[in-house]
């Protein structure tokens, strides 16, 4: 296989998962712009319509407790939120937070306006934030779990709404958005013009959520050492900054499971940088903590 | 096992639509409300429709058929015209219409209404107040003891005397609600009328803790700081406590079970204390 055709293989790869968030992101945007218009009295034909709520696993997560001990679900979640929340934990347990990397629009929102910001800076895109700080506030966003789940518990009601910035991008016309939504949503915009997806990396409390999946999943991201020519193209297509090209599996609980890094995609090495189900022997290894940093497994 | 980006995206779509579908197929893809109110779990209305958990989702119709009665006079009572609209345009239509600071006609609103009407209990937020024409309605057909509307109506809005009509709220301390009950001729369903009907008359625009007083407001810790002790809430709750910092009436709500009837049950305990 020539250079050429080889790198528009790779690049018809990536393209996958590109077309595969775009339909996410329109089906999303459709059923929930269809939703709010039906309330106004004005139905689409042919459209089905859902609330955001409806189609967002986060407000089934938050409502277990309440599913768990009462058999009724936060205000405005319905049982397809629930449905999407099982979906995704099933999903996750397997395969890491594949919903972050190929379904969450918001996500998907943030790579595109990254691609601006690639285009603006170039190699020095996603490196503004100094790694010490970065890596601190990676687990910001298991405080922003904790408090929203707290909050739901102890109100029954979704108090995250008037802050997610997800809400606001598909709702910023309703007149429903918070003040505070439309602060949070241009922070995103505005940040993520130097930083790839820093609502995901940074505040995402389903982002938390699945993100502990990546200790633990069935198949998950392995570089084979002796094939690999550490040429970093691994690391370097990772949008969530983990360090793929020194480690032997990736457990970093920020990996969204995009695939950018494997042989289909960045690596240039057919069958080294691959999606894998994970022997017993690599997860035994990750237990060592003097191999570990980063949360992933050093050779 | 390898998977490659094209398998990936084969399972991710996959799952995706075998679920949804497989979910639909077995009824739990429900991506709207049910529109039907949970019921009241304990006391004599045991197993009918609560009125605390009519949504703004609701339509007028929903309302009328959830808890039986014609829908023309929910229309009425809020002027409204077309029963296929949601409760939640009240909150735009009234909010437009310029009410004094601190008063509001909304969800909660046809909340309390409804709860006058058919004689089910409900405890309505310090804010909310009914439009005069609801209190005509209730007048006429309200289940509730006229006492109890009579209250009410005294800070029922006007549209056309406006603010005048509208008691202000005050900040002084919460008055003890007022605890009547129905009349005996209430919704048919409904057992007899011995069982309270719990309504705040108080319209306290902040929470002025009253000793020994269960409000709308009071929280968990205001009750063991009362003398309850975790035991005896968790004997009125089922069990369960919420955090010292959770609002009562709240933690209620999010937890299915029916403040206006469990308030008179902890009160009774307080009372008890005293």
């Amino acid at each position: 296989m020539t250079t050429k055709s080889a790198t528009l293989k790779k690049k018809g790869a990536r393209n996958i998962r590109h077309i595969v968030q775009a339909a996410f992101f329109i089906i999303v945007a459709v059923t929930t712009t269809a939703a709010v218009l039906s309330e106004k009295g004005i139905l689409i034909p042919f459209i089905p319509d859902a609330s955001l709520h409806a189609v967002c696993p986060l407000g089934g997560v938050v409502s277990f407790w309440q599913l768990l001990n009462f058999g009724t679900l936060v205000k405005k979640v319905h049982e397809s939120s629930v449905v999407l929340a099982v979906l995704g934990l099933l999903l996750a347990l397997l395969f890491g937070p594949v919903i972050c990397g190929w379904v969450c629009p918001f996500g998907t929102f943030q790579e595109w306006l990254g691609g601006l910001g690639r285009k603006l800076f170039g190699k020095k895109y996603n490196n503004f934030v100094p790694r010490k700080l970065d890596k601190v506030l990676r687990y910001l966003r298991y405080l922003v779990f904790a408090w929203v789940s707290y909050m739901t518990v102890i109100s029954g009601k979704l108090i995250f709404q008037d802050y997610d910035p997800y809400y606001a991008l598909f709702n910023f016309w309703t007149g429903e958005v918070a003040v505070a939504g439309f602060v949070a949503l241009g922070a995103v915009i505005v940040l993520s013009l130097f930083v790839e997806r820093p609502f995901c990396k940074y505040a995402c409390p389903y982002g938390a959520v699945q993100g502990i999946f990546n200790l633990f999943r069935i198949f998950g991201i392995r570089r084979n050492a002796p094939t690999c020519i550490s040429c970093k193209a691994c690391s370097k297509a990772c949008p969530m900054n983990i360090d793929v090209s020194t480690s032997k599996v990736v457990r970093d609980h920020q990996c969204i499971s995009c695939l950018e890094c494997t042989s289909d995609a960045a690596c240039p090495i057919p069958a080294t940088v691959d999606m894998i189900a994970l022997p017993g022997s690599v997860k035994d290894s990750y237990k060592k903590p003097a191999a570990a940093k980063s949360g992933a497994v050093k050779e | 096992m390898k998977l490659s980006i094209k398998s990936m995206a084969i399972i991710v779509v996959g799952a995706f639509a075998l679920g949804i579908a497989g979910a639909n197929l077995l009824g739990f893809w429900q991506t709207t409300s049910s529109k039907q109110p949970v019921v009241i779990k304990e006391g004599e209305f045991a197993g009918l429709p609560n009125p605390a958990d009519i949504r703004g989702s609701y339509t007028w119709a929903d309302v009328a058929k959830a808890f039986g009665f014609d829908a023309k006079r929910i229309l009425k009572a809020f002027g409204a015209s077309d029963e296929t609209e949601k409760v939640n345009t009240l909150e735009a239509i009234y909010g437009a219409a310029g009410l004094p600071a601190g008063v509001e006609i909304g969800t909660d609103s046809v909340r309390l209404f409804v709860s006058l009407l058919t004689g089910l209990p409900y405890a309505a937020e310090d804010t909310t107040v009914l439009p005069v024409s609801a209190i005509a309605v209730l007048r006429e057909s309200g289940k509730a003891d006229a006492a109890l509307i009579d209250a009410v109506a005294a800070k029922a809005y006007d549209p056309a005397n406006t603010a005048a009509s509208v008691a202000p709220p005050v900040s002084a301390p919460a008055s003890p609600v007022s605890t009547l009950a129905p009349k005996p001729s209430a919704v048919p369903a409904q057992p007899a009328s011995t069982t309270v009907t719990t309504v705040k008359t108080e319209a306290a625009a902040d929470h002025v803790a009253t000793a020994g007083t269960l409000t709308g407001k009071t929280t968990f810790k205001e009750l063991k700081d009362w003398g309850l002790s975790e035991t005896d809430i968790k004997s009125v709750t089922g069990g369960k406590i919420g955090p010292d910092s959770s609002i009562v009436k709240d933690w209620m709500a999010a937890n299915g079970l029916t403040f206006s009837e469990l308030k008179v049950k902890l009160q009774e305990l307080l009372d008890a204390k005293k």
